[in-house]
């Protein structure tokens, strides 16, 4: 029937240009894994799990775990700050809330390596924080504070803390103050109810936020380059490293392919998480 | 007999299984302000939206002066649809959405503007014709919808539970000013309406649909008056029904009394069968053809009368008697006084159990 | 603890996050203007270090050419985008797979998508350029411009579009007269987005743009520059181009606001 067409005929100019631009390329990703790197650093058309196996090489699967690692520090303090943050501004008076969330996520929106390049400011030899220390009288040698995994770590959480607070705002505000006002009704301190009513309802807003930071820190690239200078490695900059110095491509290929899988298999946690909070309900519109 | 204006036949619809219309036909006179009637997920809508166009026959044709529309388009029907939720355009002003329409059917725009002018005055909003619909009020924006569908001199307008979205005083104004529009403007209006009491006061005529069928066609007050099944005397109004028995001839309540009626639907065979009366067709005294007694157990003051629920041993539910309130000014009931009813055989109907 | 306190609390944590949110931001922004320009002393308030910029002929080039990007990537996403959310919404049951061709471009790690698209370019043969960063632009800016039409989607009425038909007016008739005029400023503000978006975006431009300086883009001088430490161009820089995307961030939210009557 063309009533039935007419709304893939829309559809269909975008949809094209997500499979030729998105969806083919990261294909060929997959593809370019199985593949040997050749002897100059062009790709040699056979077949082979080397690179797979070199994923998991101790030498490389160190600089896994260590992303993980600081991917997952980022998400846990990103989401405390952000949750707090969330709830707070939930709390205000319901006609103040859209400017502070709007505040609260407009750095979101600025240049990426400009906020990263504002932390070198600060964190600098020369930088703000060491002359306020200065200033207030300490003489003697600071430590560095740049170029640390400190700083990737801070770097990481101030990039992405307003995309946690939005997503932890949105099951906050819908939850309806009724809910909390009846638990305090039933006799339940307002901790008790916090942790049995609150959280548990807020809970899929939360994983979003962890799972966003995760994702996207693990595979960042930009904010270890700068904050973590040079000799410091995370995963993205062993795949930029493969493509632009090295030249093995296959071996960044499976690198990616990695990193495609964990941001698949979290994204999945998350809809099961989201799911069981939403008591299975959430399905209904599907 | 001459052709009919416009005749639906035999009309199916079906939501992948779901037979939603289901072998309606009906024809539909010029001029006349018909009305569906019916609880929701009846088809009556869906009935409506076959006319307008936006779902297909699955079977059965539809046809104006005699010429079959089920294949056209709704763009291309001499047909207008006034949505429930009005569905104005909210980026342009009242008059901009009344031109809409003329405008797609390419009038120079010197009798657009007379047309539109036109139409305004008789909705009375001309003093608004550049407010956007969101400054309007709830009425207005129905009368602005009206209008927008009207102007096009369309053969049949068809109104999707027109008054569904306004408050209860206005409601009862805008009836009459829909009645007086269609008078004037001389066009076709078929009305979908879940409230009996609206289709009572504004059709010519009605069909009270139920399960996707027509249950009964017929005048308002051969509706009310002569309900042809229990669904219908049900729906309509309030009704007192009594559970009764065949005895012979005649009909009689399980406690023996007999009941006397001129009203016996088909299908009424032996055994059990349920008998009814409309509330107002109670009265004091034992001076009709059946009686009955029993206890005042509420009463429910509705400022020009009252309904007297009275217990009795006919039936479970309390029977219910409409009096004026000047009646019962002489004899007030009081709760819990013995109360003697009657009514006459022509005022009962007995429908299959 | 009282309800006093808790209010308190609240205020606290807010303040607390606030500053750390803009802290960085308004120190950078503090020093593009000292005259100075070191972050040790405030020597005098001045506009220096923004005419500087007007005489470094790489940074112009750049942000020729980042323009160049963004505008045509805007035009293509916003048009593309807009279809695709009308079809969405217009068809509701979508399959898991359609949602998550839709949704993957505003998560999938920006190097990934960059290292695909840079392999697929050199594997055909493409020559690289702003065409290139151009055309890999639209893929997460349509996605983004179709997530905030649909939602804007959400509270539209669909009669009226019935009601247009009612009326007379052809599917496209409708789509111009009716459909697109009401979305119009859900459009502009996916249109901003998919803007700031464009001209922040640094990786995917980076991998994309083949070899030689002719099509550097702003971010990618910028991370150029920051290589080599701290300077007041640098912070004189990193202040428009927070301005630009701050006024067409405030903008944006504007225009959505006010294309949604009675919210």
């Amino acid at each position: 029937m063309t009533t039935d067409r007419r709304p893939l005929l829309l559809m269909t100019p975008a949809l094209l240009w997500l499979t030729a631009l998105m969806v083919i390329p990261c294909a060929l990703i997959l593809v370019l894994a199985f593949f040997r790197r050749g002897v100059y650093g062009g790709i040699e058309y056979t077949w082979t799990l080397e690179n797979i196996a070199l994923v998991f090489d101790p030498l490389y699967f160190r600089i896994f775990l260590k992303s993980a690692g600081i991917a997952g520090l980022s998400a846990c303090i990103a989401c405390v700050l952000g949750y707090a943050a969330a709830y707070a501004i939930a709390a205000m008076p319901r006609r103040r809330q859209p400017m502070l969330l709007f505040f609260a996520v407009l750095p979101f929106w600025s240049n990426y390596l400009v906020r990263t390049y504002a932390w070198i400011v600060l964190l600098n030899r020369e930088g703000l924080i060491v002359n306020i220390a200065r200033w207030l009288g300490y003489q003697g040698e600071l430590p560095s504070m740049l170029y640390t995994e400190q700083a990737v770590i801070i770097g990481l959480v101030y990039n992405y803390l307003p995309f946690v607070i939005l997503a932890c705002y949105a099951p906050l505000s819908r939850m309806n103050a009724e809910v909390t006002e009846v638990s305090r009704d039933l006799g339940a301190s307002a901790w008790t109810t916090f942790r049995r009513v609150t959280l548990p309802m807020t809970v899929p807003g939360i994983a979003t936020g962890f799972v966003f930071v995760f994702v996207l820190s693990i595979g960042n690239f930009v904010t270890p380059a700068l904050l973590g200078g040079g000799q410091f490695q995370m995963i993205g900059n062993l795949v930029y490293a493969q493509f632009i110095t090295a030249n093995d491509w296959p071996f960044g290929a499976a690198l990616s392919m990695v990193l495609i899988l964990i941001m698949l298999g979290l994204l999945m946690g998350q809809a099961v998480v989201a799911d069981r909070a939403a008591g299975g309900k959430g399905r209904a519109d599907d | 007999m001459t052709q009919p204006f416009l005749s639906i036949r035999n009309a199916d619809k079906y939501f992948s299984v779901v037979k939603a219309v289901d072998g309606v036909s009906l024809d539909i006179r010029e001029n006349e302000f018909f009305a569906l009637l019916g609880a929701s997920g009846s088809g009556k809508t869906t009935l409506l939206r076959m006319l307008a166009g936006f779902e297909s026959l699955s079977g059965g044709d539809i046809l104006i002066e005699g010429s079959s529309i089920a294949a056209m388009p709704p763009n291309q029907r001499p047909v207008n649809l006034m949505f429930q939720s009005y569905a104005l355009f909210p980026h342009m002003t009242v008059a901009q959405n009344i031109a809409y329409g003329l405008e797609m059917e390419k009038l120079p725009k010197a009798e657009i503007k007379t047309r539109v002018d036109a139409i305004l005055d008789v909705i009375q909003l001309g003093h608004l014709a550049k407010r956007k619909p969101e400054q309007l009020s709830g009425g207005q924006r129905q009368r602005v919808a009206l209008a927008r569908a009207l102007v096009k001199r369309p053969k049949v307008l068809l109104l999707d539970e027109p008054l569904g979205a306004l408050d209860k005083k206005l409601r009862s104004e805008m009836q009459l000013e829909l009645k007086r529009l269609q008078h004037e403007f001389g066009i076709t209006f078929i009305m979908v309406t879940h409230d009996q009491e609206e289709a009572l006061v504004m059709a010519d005529r009605i069909a009270i649909m139920r399960d996707g069928a027509l249950l009964q066609v017929g005048s308002p007050k051969d509706i009310y008056e002569k309900p042809e099944s229990k669904f219908a005397a049900d729906f309509i109004g309030v009704m007192n029904f009594l559970h009764v028995k065949r005895t012979g001839e005649g009909f009689a309540t399980p406690g023996g009394t007999p009941i006397a009626t001129t009203h016996v639907s088909e299908g009424v065979g032996e055994g059990e069968a349920i008998a009814a009366v409309r509330p107002e067709r109670l009265f004091l005294g034992d001076a009709g053809d059946n009686h009955v007694s029993g206890t005042v157990s509420d009463i429910a003051y509705h400022g020009l009368d009252l309904l007297v629920h009275v217990k009795t041993d006919l039936s479970d539910k309390p029977v219910i008697a409409r009096m004026t309130a000047d009646v019962a000014d002489n004899h007030r009931p009081e709760i819990g006084q013995p109360i003697a009813l009657s009514w006459f055989a022509r005022d009962t109907h007995i429908f299959p159990a | 603890m009282t309800d006093r306190n808790t209010f308190r609390l609240m205020l606290l944590i807010l303040g607390v996050v606030f500053a750390f949110l803009y802290i960085p931001i308004s120190v950078l922004v503090g020093l593009s203007f000292n005259e100075g320009g070191l972050p040790t002393a405030w020597t005098g308030f001045s506009v220096k270090w923004y005419g500087a910029l007007l005489e470094n002929s790489d940074i112009l080039k750049a942000a020729g050419n980042t323009l160049i990007v963004a505008v045509f990537s805007t035009i293509l996403s916003t048009i593309l985008g807009t279809l695709l959310a009308v079809g969405v919404e217009i068809r509701r049951r979508n399959g898991k797979w359609l949602e998550t061709i839709i949704f993957a471009p505003m998560i999938i790690p920006d190097i990934v998508l960059a290292i695909a698209l840079l392999s697929m370019f050199s594997l055909l043969n493409v020559k690289m350029g702003l065409h290139t960063i151009t055309v890999s632009h639209v893929v997460f800016n349509l996605a983004f411009v179709c997530a905030v039409v649909r939602a804007r989607l959400k509270s539209f009425d669909w009669s009226i579009v019935e009601a247009s038909a009612d009326l007379g007016a052809t599917t496209f008739v409708t789509l111009y007269r009716v459909v697109i005029p009401v979305l119009m400023p859900a459009i502009v503000a996916g249109g901003l987005l998919a803007f700031t978006l464009s001209v922040d975006e640094f990786i995917i431009a980076f991998f994309t743009a083949g070899a030689g300086r002719s099509s550097i883009t702003l971010p990618m001088q910028i991370f150029a520059m920051i290589r080599f430490g701290v300077t007041p161009e640098i912070n004189a820089l990193a202040t428009l181009v927070i301005s630009v995307s701050v006024v067409a961030l405030a903008l944006s939210q504007r225009l959505n606001k006010e294309g949604l009557p009675g919210q």
